[in-house]
């Protein structure tokens, strides 16, 4: 019965359709089953001359679009503020983005600075077998990045792991990275 | 029966190494610089050859690497070597001496020493007393005890030492003292008295420390033609250890080598402590380098090592060997915790143990597990959020290296979204005829696109993604891929590593067979998180 009503209100399309007409048709039980779906936001009643006309949804929205020229320039008002809405998400995605993209070239800048500096300072502070402590490369380093003592350890960390088969790191020493749950304060070239 | 057929466990159990468990030396690095030592004393050799020792007869060499590397095998296994180019060797660890007085390092110098070198060498000293007394030198067959009734019962001198030596009869000592005491210097003297009664007597200053020490390297090349090796392991920033070896080092010690080992650490305390022997260290003749001992290939080559040297059945072949290998890799690259020598055997040593207890033929993922689990209690894979079993993760990790699974992952990511639908963290939609893996709706009634790209060049349905971005199918579009590619607009780009991947297709294997259990849920919804997915 529910869906009978509905698919004659649905095909009265924008015009609506004679809650009187219904009843005719559908019986005068219909007037229950009309209310309840008014109650669930399915059909909307809207009184027109003398009579009451009964739309689905979709239909009722086409119907205030045509015929109330308040809620047209309303809708109008609410589609300009969401086109807003969608350019400045897409402005903040390309702002983003740009930002990302950035950030990783100046990461990789800032991280082959690092190797170069780090490189050069090892050398210099190496014994005759190689190994330097990590304390007079960080002290060495961070004068000439200014780079604060965590920052060097972040990057020598990191700069360690992704060559391992490049550096040789030690465990001792008063400060260094951390492996294992050990300070490795010695480095070297292999 | 241990794994591949070996009778005993290759591995050795103890955390430093001993005599016994050096006599296999594996990996290039530690081969060269075997040879590099050998090389040194081979040059020694060849220089002080059939001519007495002088001051430019002293070599050193340092060993300077980190703990765990194999600093004490390599000069365990010099020491135990046969062909070791005509040198004798004492072995001292310095850690073990306290307090370190010249008398206690003396003594570990001593006992350092095999027991054959003296018996060698007191042999010697009779031989040459016994050829002085038949010569005719009466004050030396006094020190032999030989009287008149010994000639009269037809004793001879020959047999009279024969008889010293094998200790059935002995010598008169102060009659020795003697005769050494117009024959050698006062060291040299009390040395060979000490080896020839067996009773070592104690010095009690440096300057006596480096009088027997230099007494022992000469009087070895005079009598027995071979050079002293002196071994100095644990060579750190104690001021008597560093006085010792100042003194050993400035005294010049004739046709001897001094192999000394440290780690870097013990290196900078010596350079702090007194930059005078540091410089001297600086100098060695001899710098071994140990650099790369801790590679992952040094490191396979000596498990492999040990296995071949025990496997007296053939079982062990190539395949075998790659086998094995390849999780050593895997142990090695997830966990810096395996990433020495040391670690690594102690695993091997425990994973061959059950191997015999469950009678495995070789060493699986399983077995290797366990050991880690026995060993390393709390030891779990970096970054998995599943808390994936080693056992598993090996298995998992070797298939994502193999080929990128596609299939695979998408269904991973598939089930995960049902997973997450069941728990009523989302609604799942149909997703129609979208070249997307998943759609659902999130708990905001957002509708959320899924795609999962493993592959660039198979996936050509790439551009159709991005193009999704760009429509309002969905409302947001979550790309999983552990590619580097560009990101669409509108689109955010969730980059699944290897172990992101691994803890997925775990989570898939779980899932697929109905093991979820309820620990699981929490671990599965943070995975989910983490990739994006809810």
């Amino acid at each position: 019965m529910i869906e009978e009503i509905l698919q004659k209100i649905e095909s009265a399309g924008v015009i609506g359709i004679k809650k009187a007409d219904l009843k005719k048709t559908c019986g005068k039980d219909c007037e229950e089953i009309i209310e309840r779906l008014q109650k669930e936001e399915k059909v909307f009643i809207e009184k027109k001359g003398v009579a009451y006309f009964v739309w689905t949804a979709d239909n009722y929205l086409l119907h205030l679009t045509e015929n109330d020229p308040k809620f047209k320039l309303m809708l109008n008002m609410f589609a300009g503020i969401s086109n807003s809405i969608s350019r400045l998400k897409e402005q903040t995605h390309a702002l983003r983005q740009e930002m990302e993209d950035l950030n990783r070239h100046g990461y990789t800048e800032e991280s082959v600075d690092f190797e170069t500096e780090f490189n050069k300072r090892l050398c210099e502070s190496g014994t005759a077998v190689g190994w330097a402590p990590f304390s007079k490369i960080r002290e060495k380093v961070c004068q000439t990045t200014n780079l604060s003592k965590e920052k060097f350890y972040t990057l020598a960390t990191d700069l360690i792991e992704k060559h391992r088969e490049r550096y040789e790191i030690s465990s001792g020493g008063p400060e260094g990275v951390v492996v294992r749950g050990l300070v490795h304060g010695y480095v070297r070239n292999v | 029966m241990y794994a591949y057929k070996l009778d005993n466990n290759p591995y050795p159990s103890s955390p430093t190494p001993t005599e016994k468990d050096a006599k296999i030396l594996g990996g290039n690095k530690h081969k060269e610089a075997k040879s590099a030592i050998l090389e040194c004393l081979k040059e020694l050799n060849e220089k002080v050859r059939g001519r007495d020792s002088g001051d430019n007869d002293f070599r050193t060499i340092t060993v300077i690497q980190d703990v765990g590397s194999g600093k004490t095998h390599l000069a365990l296994h010099i020491k135990n070597l046969k062909g070791r180019y005509n040198s004798e060797c004492s072995f001292v660890d310095l850690s073990m001496i306290s307090p370190k007085t010249m008398p206690s390092i003396y003594n570990a110098i001593i006992k350092g020493f095999d027991n054959d070198f003296f018996v060698q060498l007191r042999i010697k000293f009779l031989e040459y007393i016994k050829e002085r007394a038949e010569q005719g030198d009466v004050s030396a067959k006094k020190a032999l005890d030989y009287r008149f009734v010994n000639k009269l019962t037809g004793l001879t001198i020959k047999q009279k030492a024969d008889d010293i030596i094998c200790g059935k009869q002995s010598v008169s000592v102060e009659n020795l003292k003697e005769f050494l005491v117009h024959k050698f210097n006062y060291y040299e003297s009390t040395f060979i008295k000490n080896v020839i009664t067996n009773s070592f007597e104690s010095i009690s200053n440096l300057e006596e420390l480096l009088g027997m020490i230099s007494a022992i390297s000469k009087l070895t090349q005079r009598f027995l033609g071979k050079i002293t090796l002196l071994e100095i392991d644990e060579f750190d920033g104690n001021k008597d250890s560093i006085e010792f070896v100042k003194g050993i080092i400035n005294a010049h010690l004739p046709a001897c080598v001094l192999l000394l080992i440290s780690t870097p650490s013990g290196y900078a305390e010596i350079q702090n402590i007194n930059p005078s022997v540091f410089d001297r260290l600086e100098k060695a003749n001899y710098k071994i380098d140990l650099a790369g001992s801790n590679s992952i290939d040094e490191l396979a080559e000596i498990i492999v090592e040990y296995i071949k040297h025990n496997d007296k059945h053939g079982k062990f072949g190539a395949k075998e060997e790659e086998e094995l290998c390849q999780k050593i890799h895997l142990l090695y690259e997830e966990f810096p915790e395996f990433r020495n020598v040391r670690s690594i055997i102690n695993i091997l040593y425990h994973a061959m143990e059950k191997s015999s207890d469950l009678e495995l033929e070789k060493i699986d993922a399983n077995v290797i597990d366990d050991a880690i689990k026995q060993t390393y209690p709390g030891l779990r894979v970096k970054g998995s959020i599943m808390d994936v079993p080693i056992s598993d993760f090996m298995t998992i990790r070797k298939n994502c290296d193999e080929c990128s699974n596609e299939k695979e992952l998408k269904e991973a990511v598939y089930n995960l979204t049902n997973f997450a639908h069941m728990m009523g963290n989302i609604c799942k939609l149909e997703k129609q005829n979208m070249p997307l893996d998943v759609i659902y709706q999130d708990p905001f009634g957002a509708k959320i696109g899924i795609a999962v790209v493993t592959n660039l060049d198979k996936s050509s349905s790439l551009d159709e993604i991005s193009n999704i971005s760009k429509s309002a199918v969905v409302d947001k579009l979550v790309i999983l891929t552990n590619q580097n590619i560009p990101s669409p607009s509108h689109a955010t780009i969730v980059k699944v590593d290897k172990s992101k991947m691994v803890d997925l297709i775990y989570f898939n294997n779980k899932y697929n067979r109905k093991k979820i259990v309820e620990s699981d849920n929490q671990r599965a919804e943070l995975l989910a998180r983490t990739l994006s997915i809810i």
